[in-house]
This record gives structure tokens, C-alpha cells and sequence, in this order.
């Protein structure tokens, strides 16, 4: 098992945004996490990448506890995310972007980039060839010298996945990848989590998009921050819980 | 063509440098050297002072890092008989130091809240000078501050120039590699930078202790060649006009907080007939690049020689068509 989510909690004063929610994904899986919006998919991201404290439970990744972990620390181990607003750096070309994002590997010293060694040099050659590798994969490469401000809302969130990719993640979440995308733009979107799919890379995704949705493994169904069901899309469409969640209590009208 | 392209700019700065090493060859008043002096050593703080800035964080307090390298230099040398050649060293480390020290818990704090905290530390630094009048001289400023090299002018430019050329070099190439590009990136999103694993704290510290270190070196070299010193230098006006360097130069340039420095410090102080307007005249270049030069002076110079590249390429094009 990749990641396990163990009865997690995560209460914002007297809000209980995430209920004793369970989860377990297996390497190579494609899972998606939907449910109505607030029902706390993108406040589990933020829960898995250390972005905010756990309130109750565990969360297992790779056989390690990264409950309390730091933002920086849990993407060192392997997990990379995706924003839904701001996902990337707009005062950064493309390729500048991927670049950045590529700190993690290899790690180099202050002190060797201040001498300009030559194995730092080769690091960084090697960086932006490895950037640029990512890039061709994505189908962002010929944008690769646009500013991230100047890039059109398809492009930026692809380059989000792009960046993910540079911490080279045995793990990626991506939340609402084709949130807001033109036709066009979900086309390049699901052309690119199909690469990285094939890349062997496991995969969570938070979307509402039942065209992303086909594509998962499994989903997992969120409602007021509890898990009410979770399968095959087929055995989840049938189920009540589901149903009344999205649909509101028939009965009650 | 592009190799070409390449050896202009080494060879401008190679030219450059000639021209100061030669300068005092020629400039033979020793106002004049001064005000030259000065500005090395304004350089030298506004751009460490940029660097800090590149990392999203507003130092408010960094004029008064610049006191703490002065004040720490000045009294080990005047009180406690130390070499400036020592002393200055230890002046910059201190400075560091606290840069450091300070920096871990101010690393929780973002944008205003940083730049407010960073404002009290600043005024703390100079409330503590007038504290501890009888080592610091007070508000009245500590004189007789044992010089580094004399009081002949020519000495200190020549130790300026190599000192300004040297940590322009280290700051710019920080700034062009790793650190500053995990720098640029916290600044732009904190959020995105640490979900690819960039320690934000860390490099933040990095950031303020280099800049402090630097300031710390300014600091001191400043007290040793003006062999008085006193709280106003390194007061929080003193880090506005920083900024407005900074800011009129262009922030998004290593040369901006050079060229900032030069327009609004060393143009001023020869417009010397005119010292009762230098506020005025300073003033209205600051409005005028705040409404038509938003990247400042720097920025101005880059999109125009980016618009006649554009312009030429067409007319070639032209031509041979």
C-alpha cells in the first residue's frame, strides 16, 4: 500500500472539515476523489502535503508516518501536488517553472552554486534537459520560453502537473485538473494524465469532470467530510448514500 | 553571432572596470572621490539589500544591520584596541549572526507582518545605540572611530572598488543559480514552492543572512573611512531611501538598485549648489518612475533595447525581402 489515510481528522475550530476519513491507495492506481462541493476533497490534499495540521489520525505514506510532516518534507518523500488557483509561477517562463521545481534532485549546495562547479554546472544541464524531457511529455514543450502569467488557463494547469512531475513523485495529487478547460484543453489535460499514468506514476484526483472520472481505477465519494462509499464508478453511480448526496434526500421534497 | 553576442557584455564590464581603476588618475578632488566612496558603499548595501527583497521578504530593519556592523567595528576598535582590520570582519559576522537569529522566528511571518516585525527590529537596534550611550555615543554619534587606512581618500577607493566588485560578483551569481532562483520562486508562491520541496524557512534565512552580511560589511568599512558614526545613517528613513533605490532603479534587475543608487544618491549630492531642492528634484524622479516606469529605470532600458532589436530585425528583414 502506497498511502493510508487512517480515521483523519481535521477540525477548523468548531468546523469539522474532515471526519474520520479513511483512504488506501495501492501503487500504480489511478483514484478519484470526488463529492459536492465542501465536502473536503481539497482539504484532504492539504492534510496528506502537510500544508495543514492533522487534528485526529494517520497518514501513512510508503511505509512512513508523515502525519506531522512539513509541505517540503512530504514532497521530498515522493509526493507531488497540483494547485487548483495559482498553480504555478507566473513570473517564470515555462521552462523556468519545471526547472525550479526540480530542487529536489539533485540537491546542490549553496556553496557549489556559488563557485559554479563543474558538477554543478552538469546538475543543472541536466536539469533542464530533464525539464524539457517532462515538457515533450506534457505536450507543453513548444510554450516552453512563454511567462506562466502570459500562458492561456488550459496550459498553466497542465504546467502544474509538469511541475509536480520535476520532484519526480511516486505519489501525485491533482486537484481539479481540468477545472474550468475549454474542450480543447480538457483534450490536453487527460492526454497528459494518461502519459504519466503509463509513467507508472499513482495518481489521486480530486474532479467533478465524469470524463476525468472514467478514466480512475476506483473512486472514493466524500460527502461532509466523511467517505459514504467507494468502488467501481458503476457500483458508486447505483449507490443511495451517493445519490442523496448529490441529488439531496428525494424523499424529504 | 551569438558567441559574438556573448563577449559583449564581459568586455563592457572589463571597460568598466578600467575606467575605475584609472578614475582617480584623473578625478583629483577629494570631494569628489568621497562621493564616489559613498556610493560604493551604498551599492553594496541597496544590492543586499535586493537580494533579501528577491526572496518576498521586506527588510525593514536593514539599514540597521548596516548600524550593526558599524557599531560592533567601531567599538571593538575604539574601546577595545582591535585592528579595523579584525574588527571590520567581526562587525559583518555579528551582523550575520543576528540576521540569522532573528530569522528563525521571523520565517513564520509573510509579506506585512514581516515587514512590520522586521520595522520594530530595526527601531529596536537603534534604540539600543542610545541605550548604551557610553560605548556607542548616543544620539550625539560615536567620533574618533580609529580609520582603516588613513584619512587620505584615494587608499579607501581603490579598497572600495575591489570590496563592491567582489561581492557584487558573489551576490550575482547566488542570485542567477540555484538560491536565487528557489529565492524567486518563494516569493512568487510559498505554497507551490514547498510542494516541489524547496525548505521555505531555509532559504529565507539563507536570504537574510547573506544580505546581512553584506550590509554588516558596508556597515563597518563605512565607520573606519568616515571615523564617525551616528544613528541616523541606520535609522528606518535610511531603509526607505533603500528601497526607493531599489525601487527607481527596478527590482526585477541586479543593476537596478546600482543605477537607483547613483541617480538618487551620488547625482544629488554633486547637484551640491542645489542641496535645498535635492529633496524636491528626488521626489518628483521617484513620482515620475512610479507612473511611467513601473520596473523601474532598469526595466525601461531593457524593453527599449528589446523594442530596437525588434525594430532592426524587422528593417533586415525588410531589406531583404
Amino acid at each position: 500500500m502506497l498511502l493510508d489515510l487512517q480515521k483523519v481528522s481535521k477540525h477548523f475550530r468548531g468546523l469539522i472539515a474532515v471526519d474520520e476519513f479513511d483512504m488506501n491507495v495501492d501503487t500504480g492506481e489511478l483514484v478519484g476523489l470526488i463529492g459536492p462541493n465542501g465536502a473536503g476533497k481539497s482539504t484532504v490534499f492539504n492534510l496528506i502535503t502537510g500544508v495543514w495540521p492533522v487534528t485526529k489520525g494517520k497518514i501513512i505514506f510508503d511505509g512512513e508516518d508523515i502525519t506531522d510532516k512539513k509541505p517540503h518534507e512530504v514532497a521530498e518523500l515522493g509526493v507531488g501536488r497540483t494547485f487548483q488557483l495559482n498553480p504555478l509561477f507566473s513570473d517564470f517562463t515555462v521552462l523556468e517553472n519545471v526547472v525550479a521545481s526540480f530542487h529536489l534532485r539533485p540537491k546542490s549546495s549553496v556553496l557549489s552554486a556559488l563557485l559554479n562547479t563543474t558538477t554543478y554546472r552538469k546538475h543543472e544541464a541536466s536539469i533542464k534537459e530533464q525539464a524539457m524531457e517532462i515538457l515533450k511529455l506534457l505536450g507543453l514543450d513548444k510554450v516552453k520560453d512563454e511567462m506562466g502569467k502570459h500562458l492561456p488557463h488550459g496550459h498553466r494547469l497542465v504546467l502544474g502537473i509538469a511541475r509536480a512531475l520535476a520532484v519526480k513523485p511516486k505519489l501525485l495529487l491533482l486537484d481539479e485538473p481540468t477545472r474550468g478547460m475549454s474542450l480543447e484543453e480538457i483534450d490536453l489535460a487527460l492526454g497528459a494524465i494518461e502519459r504519466v499514468c503509463q509513467q507508472g506514476v499513482t495518481i489521486v484526483l480530486v474532479e467533478h469532470n465524469m470524463e476525468v472520472i472514467d478514466f480512475c481505477d476506483r473512486v472514493v465519494v466524500m460527502s461532509f467530510g466523511r467517505k459514504i462509499a467507494e468502488g467501481s464508478i458503476d457500483q458508486v453511480r447505483k449507490n443511495e448514500e451517493v445519490i442523496k448526496a448529490y441529488l439531496g434526500d428525494t424523499n424529504a421534497a | 553571432m551569438i558567441s559574438s553576442g556573448k563577449m559583449v557584455k564581459p568586455s563592457i564590464w572589463a571597460g568598466l572596470l578600467i575606467i575605475l581603476l584609472l578614475l582617480p588618475l584623473f578625478v583629483k578632488s577629494p570631494y569628489l572621490i568621497h562621493i564616489i566612496n559613498l556610493t560604493f558603499i551604498y551599492i553594496l548595501v541597496t544590492v543586499s539589500f535586493r537580494a533579501i527583497l528577491t526572496s518576498g521578504q521586506l527588510p525593514l530593519a536593514h539599514a540597521g544591520f548596516m548600524g550593526i556592523g558599524a557599531y560592533v567595528s567601531a567599538i571593538a576598535a575604539k574601546w577595545l584596541g582591535l585592528t579595523p582590520w579584525l574588527s571590520i570582519p567581526l562587525g559583518a559576522l555579528v551582523a550575520m549572526g543576528v540576521g540569522i537569529l532573528i530569522g528563525y522566528p521571523f520565517a513564520r511571518l509573510r509579506a506585512v507582518y514581516y515587514a512590520m516585525i522586521s520595522l520594530f527590529f530595526g527601531m529596536l537596534i537603534v534604540s539600543a545605540v542610545k541605550a548604551f550611550a557610553r560605548w556607542t555615543g548616543g544620539a550625539a554619534g560615536l567620533t574618533a572611530i580609529p580609520p582603516l587606512l588613513g584619512f587620505s581618500k584615494v587608499p579607501y577607493y581603490y579598497f572600495f572598488l575591489g570590496l563592491t566588485t567582489v561581492a557584487l560578483l558573489i551576490l550575482y551569481r547566488l542570485e542567477s543559480s540555484r538560491p536565487g532562483l528557489n529565492w524567486k520562486a518563494i516569493a512568487q508562491s510559498h505554497m507551490v514552492a514547498a510542494s516541489v520541496g524547496i525548505n521555505e524557512a531555509r532559504y529565507r534565512i539563507i536570504a537574510s543572512a547573506i544580505g546581512c552580511l553584506f550590509a554588516g560589511i558596508a556597515g563597518a568599512t563605512y565607520a573606519h573611512y568616515n571615523t564617525v558614526i551616528g544613528t541616523s545613517s541606520f535609522s528606518f528613513m535610511a531603509t526607505i531611501m533603500l528601497l526607493i533605490y531599489v525601487v527607481v532603479g527596478g527590482v526585477g534587475n541586479f543593476a537596478g538598485p546600482i543605477v537607483g543608487v547613483f541617480l538618487l544618491m551620488t547625482v544629488p549630492e554633486l547637484l551640491r549648489g542645489l542641496r535645498e531642492y535635492v529633496p524636491y528634484i528626488s521626489a518628483a524622479i521617484v513620482l515620475l518612475v512610479v507612473y511611467l516606469m513601473p520596473k523601474g529605470v532598469t526595466g525601461l532600458v531593457k524593453s527599449l533595447i528589446s523594442w530596437l532589436a525588434e525594430l532592426w530585425k524587422k528593417r533586415r528583414a525588410n531589406n531583404a525581402s
